[in-house]
């Protein structure tokens, strides 16, 4: 891992250094308030919760029997002619990529926007090889440009100005391109079009698995998902193991919940439902298919307390609507996955040491729970994270401490009454309660509020006067 | 586990009862940015040359499921002036795919409720998604209701390798959200519904 901001920076580093970028805190919520309404239009005579809830069942009842599912799901891609290999970890991800790509001939290897393969690491593996890769979203191929990553789930550059990307692009072309958009992406177009013609490989993600029938489906707008999957003589599928759905009409419910939970739309310009390589009286598409079946921690979680999370299907609505990400952005998360689920998802796959301050990222608003459109109780499980951090003492001393004395503090009447009896007399000084604000345990906190007074007579003193 | 009787009332993507299918299909196409004529199965030709600009020359290439309707599209449009290509003879002829302006295809089934063309790998991945402009004959009959009925035909579609449904021209909103038509697949997309069958005329 070459830069791994989760372990080299605290997520209240990450987050100063997002809050200081004003364009991030605008373009967010225009962004993200824009596909909710596109939402509330297209719903508007519908029955969304009843969508919702047959969503939600159609997840916890997959996940519930997952083995079942993914042994079928195997099964099924292997009658299609579709090459499957399991993949315990990221490293054995990699490790199979790498060797399908070696084995064949590979040189050039075209990208369908994925998470999956961010949360590998996938590319500076196959750069390491000696493998051109290019990345074919255009959010995602400006995010290579820059050397950066994304910073939400469907929107990898939601964090990034026009003028920003007008000057990566402009390196590329080695001229200064206009200020304009359409002319951005007619560039990006035409220097992509050539690396999808000349691909030896193209490299996608899965939305879903079905298993019934054997087939990768993929949820994209820009047309790349399709170029990547026909253009070149192998494609390789990198799905998570909990995006499986057992039959066809599954789709019917979730192919709307993904997108119109995702950006607002009845249905996205492309969704390519692929059931193995080229047949044999097709005119085009790869030679060979192959799918990579990635756990990396997600087996681990069946059966636990945090089980729900497997029914994600990544569409980012947790992170539009969460008032914290809204504000400090993808970034401040410090890994693959930001907003909610990813601080859930990050304790999680990369343990509580590395990732357990992300669930105190949240004022338990829950307006996460209120859109996930599979139900998924996001701050229940980051309740239990914060819960479980504290119980393996991953938490810092001084929290701990502070938490011991207020329990203790405020677990008997009389306790109660001495102590906050002391405090309230004490703040009533003047130059105590400043020096509280200023350097004292409430100097954060005070940073943007003035700290409150406590009343000279406590209320319990004054119900009981009357 | 879905009870897709029902599901109208919850998804957008379902027809109500009394909807007409051919009216919403079109409906639905012009609301993903697409554009469409309805006409008979003599009117097809023209309407198709009337779709396709000369000059100059056009690179157009036609796909097998066109049926019977192939050799006659393809003859008025090299009696018009463009060259034309059958699809699977050039697909993978990378210069000649590169350069393509126009393809016409035929569908395998289209979803009134969400305005998507379906067509199949065994006509060609690429041929609904290479050229800038996509002109798509869609059958009458094979209009289905909603993607609940095209999940339940999926399997009997005769779609070869690949189901790709495709709803109107291909669209970025990666910068700044500003929406923009015309990504990596077609800038333009018309949708041909063809009162009858395709068939020479």
């Amino acid at each position: 891992m070459t830069h791994d901001p989760l372990t080299e920076t605290t997520f209240a580093e990450r987050a100063r250094e997002q809050l200081a970028k004003p364009f991030l805190r605008t373009a967010v919520p225009r962004a993200t308030d824009h596909a909710a309404n596109d939402l509330r239009a297209r719903f508007a005579d519908h029955d969304y919760e009843g969508l919702r809830a047959r969503g939600a069942d159609i997840r916890s009842a997959t996940i519930a029997d997952l083995q079942t599912h993914l042994d079928r799901l195997v099964a099924a891609f292997a009658a299609n002619g579709v090459q499957v290999h399991m993949a315990a970890d990221a490293a054995q991800a990699r490790a199979h990529i790498r060797r399908i790509c070696r084995d064949a001939g590979a040189r050039r290897v075209v990208k369908v926007k994925s998470m999956a393969t961010e949360e590998i690491e996938l590319n500076p593996a196959l750069i390491a090889d000696g493998l051109t890769v290019t990345e074919t979203d255009l959010g995602e191929y400006v995010v290579q440009l820059d050397n950066d990553r994304p910073s939400h789930i469907i929107a990898p550059i939601i964090h990034k100005t026009r003028e920003e990307v007008r000057q990566s692009l402009s390196r590329v072309a080695g001229r200064e391109l206009p200020d304009d958009a359409s002319e951005l992406t007619g560039f990006a177009r035409e220097t992509l079009r050539d690396a999808f013609m000349d691909a030896d490989v193209g490299i996608s993600g899965a939305n879903f698995g079905v298993a019934e029938s054997g087939t990768v489906v993929l949820v994209t707008n820009e047309g790349n998902g399709r170029m990547s999957t026909s253009m070149p003589r192998v494609h390789i599928s990198l799905m998570g193991i909990e995006r499986v759905l057992p039959r066809l009409d599954d789709l019917a419910v979730m192919l709307p919940l993904l997108t119109g939970a995702g950006t607002g739309q009845l249905i996205t310009t492309y969704v390519t439902m692929i059931s193995g390589p080229r047949g044999t009286n097709e005119p085009d598409g790869p030679e060979q298919m192959h799918v990579v079946l990635l756990d990396n921690g997600r087996r681990a979680l069946l059966g636990t307390e945090y089980q729900d999370v497997l029914h994600c299907i990544r569409c980012g609505a947790c992170q539009n609507v969460c008032p914290v990400y809204r504000q400090v952005g993808g970034h401040a998360y410090g890994w693959v996955y930001g907003g909610p689920i990813g601080a859930v998802l990050t304790p999680l796959f990369r343990g509580q040491q590395d990732g357990g301050e992300l669930p105190q990222a949240s004022s338990l608003c829950g307006a996460c729970d209120d859109i996930c459109p599979v139900k998924i109780p996001l701050h229940d499980l980051l309740l239990r994270l914060r819960r479980q951090r504290v119980d393996e003492g991953a938490a810092p001393f001084k929290e701990r401490l502070v938490a011991s004395v207020w329990a203790w503090a405020w677990s008997s009447a009389w306790r109660y009454r001495i102590v906050s009896g002391v405090a309230s007399r004490l703040m009533q000084i003047g130059w105590v309660s400043r020096v509280l604000a200023r350097r004292g345990p409430l100097a954060g906190w005070a940073l943007g509020r003035s700290v409150p007074m406590p009343a000279r007579r406590p209320f319990h003193r004054r119900r009981s006067d009357d | 586990m879905t009870e897709p009787a029902e599901l109208w009332r919850a998804a957008p993507t379902e027809l109500r009862p009394d909807e007409d299918p051919y009216a919403r299909f079109l409906e639905e196409v012009a609301k993903v940015s697409g554009t469409s004529a309805r006409c008979t199965s003599a009117e097809l030709v023209e309407e198709i040359l009337g779709q396709i600009s000369y000059p100059p020359t056009q690179q157009i290439a036609l796909t097998a499921d066109l049926g019977d309707a192939r050799p006659v599209i393809g003859r008025a449009l090299i009696d018009a002036g463009h060259d034309v290509y059958d699809y699977e003879r050039i697909a993978d002829d990378r210069e000649t795919v590169r350069h393509l302006d126009v393809t016409v295809t035929g569908c395998l089934a289209a979803v009134a409720a969400t305005g998507s063309i379906v067509t199949g790998g065994s006509a060609g991945r690429g041929g609904a998604l290479v050229a800038p402009t996509h002109i798509c004959v869609v059958e009458a009959r094979r209009v289905v209701a909603g993607l609940a009925d095209l999940m339940r035909l999926a399997p009997r579609l005769g779609a070869g390798s690949m189901i790709a449904l495709q709803s109107g021209p291909s669209r970025t909103a990666d910068i700044e959200k500003t929406l923009i038509i015309g990504v990596h697949g077609p800038k333009r997309v018309h949708v041909v519904l063809l009162d009858g069958v395709v068939t020479t005329p």
